[in-house]
């Protein structure tokens, strides 16, 4: 090979390695990290996408040489050397990939690990309550906080978080304390959803008839959309929700508040508890329940929304829980909310209605 | 060359006299449409009747089950078309001890447009039915697609509902996979693979037309769910039970069936290719001088044969738990849904190299030809396909990494799905090493070639990224994949069946295609290419996830950029599809060998004798001896062939 083409092929390569890596660096590809598995992830990511640039820019460069100099002219018949191989040159080209795929596959395994360790003294705990236990999600006794554990249940179109160790405290949203190791135990009660956070880079299908786990440190404050990424149904791109991180001492004040609303009974505050516990807040907006939930109609308007369908409000309100797809709100996609608050017991129900019925008066 | 021509027309004359046409009353009994017209209905009749007649024994009611009809019906009305068109004819009568009629070869070859439309056994009419068929259901999938992407040009939701939504992308995706990629390599090695190797046909005629015709059914299968009362399936391509099986209208059972007949054309298909290929080779061929495309087909059938039946199996199931209330996925009668993906994926993830290698194999044939250099590294091209193949069944579970399957599964398959890298490699790397130093020809082949092999190469490069555990559980299920999986089946497959169609289009019409037209087809799809899927890396690692029909407002510019440039990309196929046409129709004549290849398809007339070689050629070195002077790939008997060609020349 002559001097000046390798000089050539050498600037080419530079040129593309250089281009890749401004289109690598100059667009913020990864969302803003914040968990502790998201830092890890994105260095496994930039580790990639350094190997990737090199093997690109090679590629490109050699494409693009040959397409400039070794162009046939118009009528030129002649053909190539014949060469038909080159003994050390393949064995180079088999044996360096293979050493970067294997150092990739090391990094990720390591980073695997890393990214699903519990406190140790918990995970043999929860592994403790496995074996003993109905391999459902189930509160422990120890530290709370090491980890947290929280039930995640996936139904169609909606996600319920429970924290066992805070007298199953139930939101449509999922609220986390900062710098805290959480477990996420997974449950469908239909078909294959999958819980995503982007910000936390962590992603776990809930699978009918599994226990699934999931663990997740975040450290940032703030509040991230929570995503449904597997193909769940009609709604599934409407299966959304949200988790705010937040300090320690606030996340604890909730839960507690949350757990002690599970104990009270009685009147508005039991039906406000149904309302809460089965989610109706991730996608209904109602403010005396403080829901701010915007996937599903607005339940501070229903006095409206009855008149609109020509029926007496509380019989209006019981049709849409018991049977969602009887009556369809303008605008709103049939087949959405989940049918299986007709399971709820007549009791709550009665309550549920009647609470509904005086918030929108 | 005129001496070939000479030679198609005795043989027109001597073998392949059209039978006398029947006339009256057994126009209605000889095989053909107007057969279809009464035995169709006929057999529709025997599905129905089966099934009241079992539900009149049995005392259930309603005794008309729509859903228990359509389900029996997807199978005795394709066998009526079938059976009226004539493709168990022969073997019936073999069967039941009749006569056979003497094979008087009238059913090889095609005088006029009808005979595309009738069962075929010549190969070369079977490869072009193929390759239009699968051209349409490629523009079907095509237009769907539109329909996505204008969906997806705004948030919110503006022209479809969420149901048909999710119906466009299942159909989509299953018709590109099953009706267009799959059998369109089909198609290609049909045509060229006999020619290659030297052969006068394929092994099995009969079963090659019969594998041909079971494709149109399992397509219309396909889109006419769209019909199918509940809308069309809508559980995505992939079908993941219980969302599949106990959720869908039935419509899902036309994509259970549809994937059973597609399937079983092409589990056929395979035998016939293995067979073709271990028993037929012309003397002299052995297996270290056989063409790359051949090598890729050998293993593709390798695969096919091995790996079908488990997609078969898997959509078998679902359609019992959804329709005969068995319990395979239902996990409150102790069924396991990830049973279903793991069956799935074995099918489908070897799939993905079924639909790669015989592109690789195009790829190779094309890039040696218009460089005018051997192959670089000709017997490690072979094996890594053959390494491809075999690691390609170990790999499958990195489509499971974040299925709650067991944990310990996802290094091993982490590493073997890392490993297969390497034989892929040292194809991308020995193409280059043939580019260099080499003459290069830039006709619309080789461009399709070359696009094909960079687009490659970034599909490759996220691949990498999704087989590493950590970076996959970020990014599955989300536009990355999207993006991934389009960089590989579109800038691969696609492009190598683009360079492929452009490549044999003199040998198997005749004429030549428009180049400047040629061009501006690749030109189009490559930037419209690019501007579209590039981008949605970009939307899955920030967090759009795929199959939503409506998404979060941040991501609205780049999906209005990328509908816009996905309606560019659809309009370059307008650009082919009158490519084709007109140059079948108008385009300059083609001699034996425009490319000046050395392989034996080339060695005979535009478009071959029905009978493919005059006289059997004699293979006497290996195929790319391009640079080698005075070396040849295939003698015939004098050398008469060759010698009139330079002559031409």
């Amino acid at each position: 090979m002559r001097r000046g083409s390798i000089v050539q092929l050498v600037v080419l390569g530079i040129l593309f390695g250089a281009g890749a890596a401004a289109v690598a660096l100059l667009i913020p590809w990864l969302p803003d990290p914040a968990s502790k598995q998201a830092d890890r992830i994105d260095f496994v990511f930039w580790f990639v996408t350094a190997i990737c640039i090199a093997i690109f820019a090679l590629v490109a460069a050699v494409i693009v040489y040959a397409i400039f100099n070794f162009r046939a002219g118009p009528d030129d018949d002649e053909d190539g050397p014949p060469t038909h191989g080159n003994t050390s040159l393949e064995i180079v080209w088999t044996a360096v990939p293979a050493a970067l795929v294997t150092a990739i596959s090391i990094v990720s395994a390591v980073v695997l690990t890393q990214n699903e360790h519990l406190p140790s003294a918990s995970a043999s705990v929860s592994r403790a309550a496995q074996s003993s236990g109905t391999g459902l999600c189930k509160p422990r006794d120890a530290d709370p906080l090491q980890p947290l554990v929280v039930c995640v249940v996936a139904q169609q179109y909606a996600w319920l978080f429970q924290y066992p160790a805070y007298r199953n405290a139930t939101s449509a949203t999922l609220r986390l304390p900062i710098d805290t190791t959480v477990q996420l135990q997974l449950q469908s009660r239909d078909v294959i959803h999958s819980f995503w956070v982007p910000e936390f880079g962590q992603k776990q299908d809930a699978v009918p008839g599994l226990l699934t786990k999931l663990v997740i440190t975040p450290n940032r404050l703030g509040t991230f959309p929570v995503i449904c990424t597997e193909l769940c149904g009609l709604g599934h791109a409407l299966m959304r929700s949200q988790t705010t991180v937040e300090s320690k001492d606030e996340f604890l004040k909730w839960a507690r508040s949350r757990g002690k609303g599970a104990a009270a009974g009685g009147g508005a505050s039991a039906a406000a508890k149904t309302f809460v516990d089965n989610g109706c807040d991730g996608c209904h907006t109602f403010k005396p329940a403080g829901a701010k939930g915007t996937i599903g109609p607005d339940l501070d308007k229903l006095t409206e929304a009855a008149q609109k369908a020509g029926q007496p409000l509380e019989e209006f309100i019981r049709q849409s829980i018991v049977d969602p797809n009887a009556y369809i709100a303008p605008g709103y996609p049939k087949g959405v909310m989940p049918e299986t608050f007709s399971s709820l017991p007549k009791q709550q129900l009665d309550a549920l209605v009647t609470y509904l019925a005086g918030g929108s008066q | 060359m005129s001496e070939t021509v000479a030679g198609f027309h005795e043989h027109e004359t001597e073998h392949a006299a059209p039978a006398e046409p029947p006339r009256g009353w057994r126009r209605l009994t000889a095989p053909g449409w107007l057969r279809v017209l009464w035995v169709t209905p006929l057999f529709f009749g025997i599905g129905a009747g089966l099934v009241v007649l079992i539900r009149w024994l049995e005392g259930w009611h309603p005794l008309w089950d729509g859903a228990v009809i359509t389900t029996v019906e997807l199978t005795t009305v394709p066998f009526g078309l079938l059976v009226g068109l004539g493709g168990f004819d022969y073997w019936y009568r073999y069967a039941s001890g009749a006569r056979t009629v003497p094979e008087d070869h009238s059913g090889h070859g095609a005088r006029s447009w009808r005979d595309y439309f009738r069962i075929n056994t010549d190969h070369k009419v079977i490869g072009i039915q193929y390759l239009v068929t699968t051209i349409v259901f490629f523009v079907i999938a095509g237009l769907l697609a539109m329909f996505m992407r204008a969906e997806l040009a705004r948030p919110g939701m503006q022209y479809v509902d969420n149901q048909t939504f999710n119906g466009l992308f299942s159909v989509h995706a299953a018709l590109m996979i099953f009706l267009f990629v799959i059998p369109a390599f089909a198609g290609i090695g049909n045509y060229v693979i006999p020619l290659m190797i030297g052969a006068p046909d394929m092994a099995f005629p009969r079963l090659n037309a019969l594998s041909f015709w079971l494709l149109p059914i399992a397509g219309v299968m396909m889109v006419s769910s769209f019909l199918a009362p509940g809308g069309p399936f809508a559980a995505g391509w992939t079908g993941y039970a219980p969302l599949s099986s106990t959720h869908q209208p039935i419509g899902a059972v036309f994509f259970n069936m549809g994937v059973q007949w597609a399937g079983a054309s092409s589990i056929m298909t395979a035998l016939n290719f293995l067979v073709t290929i271990i028993t037929m080779r012309a003397p002299g061929m052995t297996f270290w001088r056989m063409p790359l495309l051949v090598w890729a087909n050998f293993t593709t059938s390798l695969l096919v044969v091995i790996a079908t039946p488990f997609i078969a199996g898997s959509q078998f199931f679902v359609m019992f738990d959804h329709i005969m209330h068995t319990d395979f996925f239902n996990e409150v009668a102790g069924g396991y849904p990830l049973g279903y993906q793991h069956i799935f994926w074995f099918y489908s993830h070897p799939a993905v190299y079924i639909m790669m290698l015989p592109g690789f194999g195009i790829a190779s044939e094309v890039i040696s030809v218009m460089a005018r250099k051997p192959i670089f590294g000709y017997r490690l091209m072979a094996l890594s396909l053959m390494a491809i193949l075999v690691l390609g069944f170990s790999v499958w579970a990195h489509h499971m990494f974040v299925a709650g399957m067991a944990p310990w599964l996802r290094v091993p398959m982490m590493v073997t799905s890392m490993v297969i890298a390497v034989p892929t490699g040292i194809k991308v790397f020995s193409w280059l090493a043939t580019l260099w130093d080499g003459r290069i020809h830039f006709e619309t082949p080789m461009l399709f070639a070359l696009g094909f092999v960079s687009m490659f190469v970034i599909g490759g490069l996220s691949g990498i990224y999704l087989a590493a555990v950590p970076i996959d559980i970020h990014t599955s299920d989300t536009y990355f994949v999207v993006a991934h999986i389009h960089y590989v089946l579109f800038g691969g497959s696609l492009f190598t069946i683009f360079a492929g169609i452009y490549f044999w289009f003199p040998k198997m019409t005749g004429r030549m295609y428009n180049e400047a037209l040629g061009k501006l087809h690749f030109w189009l799809t490559f930037i419209g290419f690019n501007l579209t899927f590039f981008p949605m890396h970009y939307l899955g690692i920030q967090g759009m996830p795929r199959r939503v029909a409506d998404y979060a407002p941040r991501f609205a510019d780049l999906n209005l950029f990328i509908s816009i440039a996905s309606f560019g990309l659809g309009a370059s196929t307008v650009v082919f599809v009158y490519n084709m046409i007109t140059s079948w129709r108008f385009g300059a004549k083609a001699p034996a060998n425009p490319w000046r290849s050395m392989t034996l398809e080339w060695q005979v007339s535009s478009p071959p004798p029905i009978f493919n070689f005059d006289e059997i050629p004699q293979v006497v070195g290996t195929p790319y001896e391009y640079g080698v002077p005075g070396a040849r790939h295939g003698v015939f008997n004098g050398d008469r062939v060759q010698e009139e060609e330079e002559v031409h020349a």
